[in-house]
């Protein structure tokens, strides 16, 4: 075990499989001599070699598009949007063919679109949106949304060895905000599997990502009997442990830092909705950022994410009903 | 937006006096909402009181500004029901609708009868009452904790006392879809499905009166046979002259007539039970059962000794109208002495009706059907085919006895079949 940070365990997940599987390659946008926007893959460049550390053009689709190619060649690409926003100009590549060949013609698209999302360093609308409920629309496409430092290299390494195309969401304000023990060496997280953060009766928070750690400091402030529920993949999405807590405390709260219209969070209200409405005890709530562009201006942005603040106001209110 | 109202154009709208005897009054309901316009005199709720059911008309034309009381809710006389403001003009902008009175802190809502999914599934299982259970959530709801506090405290487990046929299942994590037990067939099960309704007030006040009266008199019914066929003839005659005079002669109107002329030879049918003591009426007060869509009322003929057939007819006929649409006053609804009931009008031809408390007898007039009777005229004996009823009457053999209650019909008898008083 070493502690790391979210972001170093990134690095430590790329260059392990790096290391193990001489099919897997990084491409992105100053990755290589300049080591990424947020330094992921500083050092990549001098140990793997430039072949393997591949600078692109500003030109996702042209990246998103190599990289399938590659994958359906036998590599193992994994390409860095240095924002999440942009994988709007790869969309095409990513929705329509990588995530669509295996049902067209029955071939393997092995590759990770690697998504540094979220706000809260007033980076304004085009560096701090929560794109994960794109993704979600498009069959064929893994969604991955860590939130501890563990599970950011466990999953990234599951996501490089997945036969199928991946997005893997890092939320930017985690990555040198949360630390933890991070296993050495190999080391995988299996996709689909929600992780219990917290252990309660009285009510369930469903979060991920960013707003897995707001809840947690939640409970803990508010003192009260609150289970946490780290969904850790939004595709496939584990039902069974979404479930098997709503049925348990008979009320939820749904929780995430994207908007809210359709929502991940949406799909799982619905969810529960659907097979546990006879365990509710309450409505099925959520704490998201309203649908809105993120501002630039600070205090504007403080006003839209969802705070700490906000997260115990809804949980007391659902406690109280 | 709209002028804010002044106190001075604030007009209330009070639970009115509806005479002497009436204290108080249930909202059944409002037949307009906050912001609606009304016009003066225009309907603006129904309310219920323990006599009659009477629409609440507005004192004044203008916007509907607040509810003071809601349905179900019982108050005493004058107190204010609404508030109109006169000042507003229609289609006007409602305070309510303007983006302050959004924002405004919305009053907390009685949800102690709001039962969550969770909630009613666990009742179930365990046949509670969930109106035992105390709430303690938002607005007194009943929170699933309270259900299993109330179960772990073994309050209502076995309160129905019947054999716990299924097994009890994990409350906490089992799915319902999982594992369907298969209960017993209970009668609920077989009856098939069902509707469940409030009673209104009406007619939870005759289930009262009509119990009280079983429980508190001794009912007994005595029935006669009388032939009708002077009255049809009498009837006949008279009927077209009433009509122009826009009365409807009835064959209840005799009986009414004979039934008013009896009780002055037999006080102790014209009379009520206090305590130890038979009370006396010299006044006649005839109390006349009118069925309504969906209850019962008696108004009340006063001092029907002093009216004629004709006057009987016509006072019959103007308290069953009336009756009908909601216009009785509340004093005409009491103080009767005697009273008579008709179900013969539906097709009935027997029953034993239950006395109008504190009265100690009720008559009852069945339906008029020819039927075949043996007739004696100068000796001779013949079948023939003749309208009869039965009068049925049920007294209260505290008060009297069966000698008196067959002599009363008996002369009723005489008088209709012979003439007698009409």
């Amino acid at each position: 075990m070493a502690e790391m940070t979210y972001l170093e365990a990134i690095s430590d997940a790329l260059r392990t499989e790096m290391r193990r599987d001489e099919s897997v390659f990084c491409l992105g946008e100053d990755i290589g001599a300049f080591g990424g926007a947020f330094k992921v893959t500083d050092g990549f460049a001098e140990e793997f070699g430039a072949d393997r550390v591949l600078d692109t053009p500003l030109a996702e689709n042209a990246i998103v598009g190599a990289a399938t190619g590659a994958a359906i060649e036998g590599m193992r690409p994994v390409c860095e949007m240095q924002f999440a926003d942009f994988i709007a100009c790869g969309f095409d590549q990513l929705v329509n063919v990588a995530a669509k060949l295996h049902y067209r013609q029955g071939v393997a698209v092995p590759m990770v679109v690697r998504l540094p999302s979220g706000g809260g360093f007033s980076g304004g609308p085009f560096h701090s949106q929560n794109p994960e409920a794109w993704f979600l629309q498009a069959p064929g496409l893994k969604v991955l949304t860590p939130a501890t430092a563990g599970d950011a290299k466990g999953l990234l390494a599951s996501a490089i060895r997945d036969p199928n195309p991946v997005c893997f969401l890092e939320h930017k304000g985690l990555y040198r905000h949360v630390r933890g023990e991070v296993p050495e060496g190999e080391y995988t997280v299996p996709i689909g599997e929600a992780r219990v953060a917290r252990e309660g009766l009285e009510m369930t928070v469903i979060a991920y990502g960013s707003s897995v750690h707001l809840a947690l400091e939640a409970a803990e402030q508010l003192d009260e009997d609150i289970e946490v529920i780290d969904l850790r993949t939004l595709c496939p999405l584990d039902s069974e442990a979404i479930l098997s807590s709503a049925r348990k405390t008979g009320k939820v709260l749904i929780a995430h830092e994207a908007t809210r219209a359709c929502g991940a969070g949406a799909e799982v209200a619905g969810l529960i909705g659907e097979e546990a409405f006879e365990d509710l005890d309450a409505p099925v709530r959520r704490l998201t950022t309203p649908d809105v562009p993120i501002p630039f201006s600070p205090p504007l942005e403080h006003a839209v994410l969802p705070q700490l603040e906000d997260m115990k106001e809804a949980c007391r209110e659902l406690l109280a009903y | 937006m709209s002028s804010s109202p002044t106190d001075a154009s604030i007009v209330a709208v009070s639970m009115p006096q509806m005479g002497i005897s009436v204290a108080e009054g249930t909202i059944l309901e409002w037949r307009k909402r906050p912001g609606d316009w009304v016009e003066a005199d225009e309907t603006i709720c129904d309310v219920s009181t323990d006599k009659v059911d009477v629409e609440i008309p507005s004192p004044a034309s203008g916007r509907l500004e607040r509810i003071l009381v809601e349905p179900g809710e019982t108050v005493s006389v004058g107190t204010p029901l609404a508030e109109v403001d006169t000042a507003a003009a229609p289609g006007e902008a409602h305070p309510e609708e303007s983006p302050e009175a959004h924002r405004a802190e919305p009053p907390e809502v009685d949800r102690s009868r709001f039962y969550s999914p969770v909630v009613r599934r666990v009742a179930e299982e365990h046949g509670i009452d969930l109106e035992q259970v105390e709430g303690t959530g938002v607005g007194g709801r009943v929170r699933k904790v309270d259900l299993m506090h109330f179960l772990e405290n073994g309050a209502a487990k076995k309160e129905r006392g019947e054999p716990e046929v299924r097994e009890e299942r994990p409350l906490h994590t089992e799915s319902p879809y999982q594992g369907e037990p298969q209960p017993a067939a209970s009668a609920e099960d077989l009856i098939g499905p069902t509707r469940r309704e409030r009673m209104s007030p009406m007619r939870e006040q005759i289930a009262r009166h009509m119990l009280d009266s079983r429980r508190n008199s001794a009912h007994c019914t005595t029935i006669v046979e009388v032939d009708f066929s002077r009255v049809a003839d009498q009837r006949q005659d008279l009927r077209e002259t009433m009509a122009r005079r826009g009365v409807n002669l009835t064959y209840l109107a005799f009986v009414a007539r004979e039934a008013v002329a009896a009780l002055e030879r037999h006080p102790v049918l014209n009379a009520s039970l206090d305590g130890e003591e038979i009370v006396y009426h010299d006044q006649v007060n005839l109390g006349i059962a009118v069925a309504l869509e969906n209850g019962l009322i008696v108004p009340v003929i006063r001092q029907a000794e002093r009216l004629s057939l004709e006057g009987l007819a016509a006072a019959i006929g103007d308290l069953a109208t009336r009756a009908r649409e909601k216009r009785l006053h509340p004093d005409e609804v009491q103080g009767g002495t005697f009273t008579i009931t008709n179900p013969g009008q539906f097709g009935a031809v027997l029953a034993t009706p239950i006395i109008n408390q504190p009265q100690v007898a009720i008559l009852d007039l069945e339906a008029i059907v020819k039927r075949a009777v043996v007739v004696e005229r100068d000796g001779d004996e013949a079948i023939a085919i003749r309208p009869m009823s039965y009068l049925c009457m049920s007294w209260d053999h505290r008060a009297l006895d069966g000698a008196e209650a067959a002599r009363f019909l008996a002369e009723m008898r005489t008088g209709l079949e012979e003439g007698g008083s009409a």
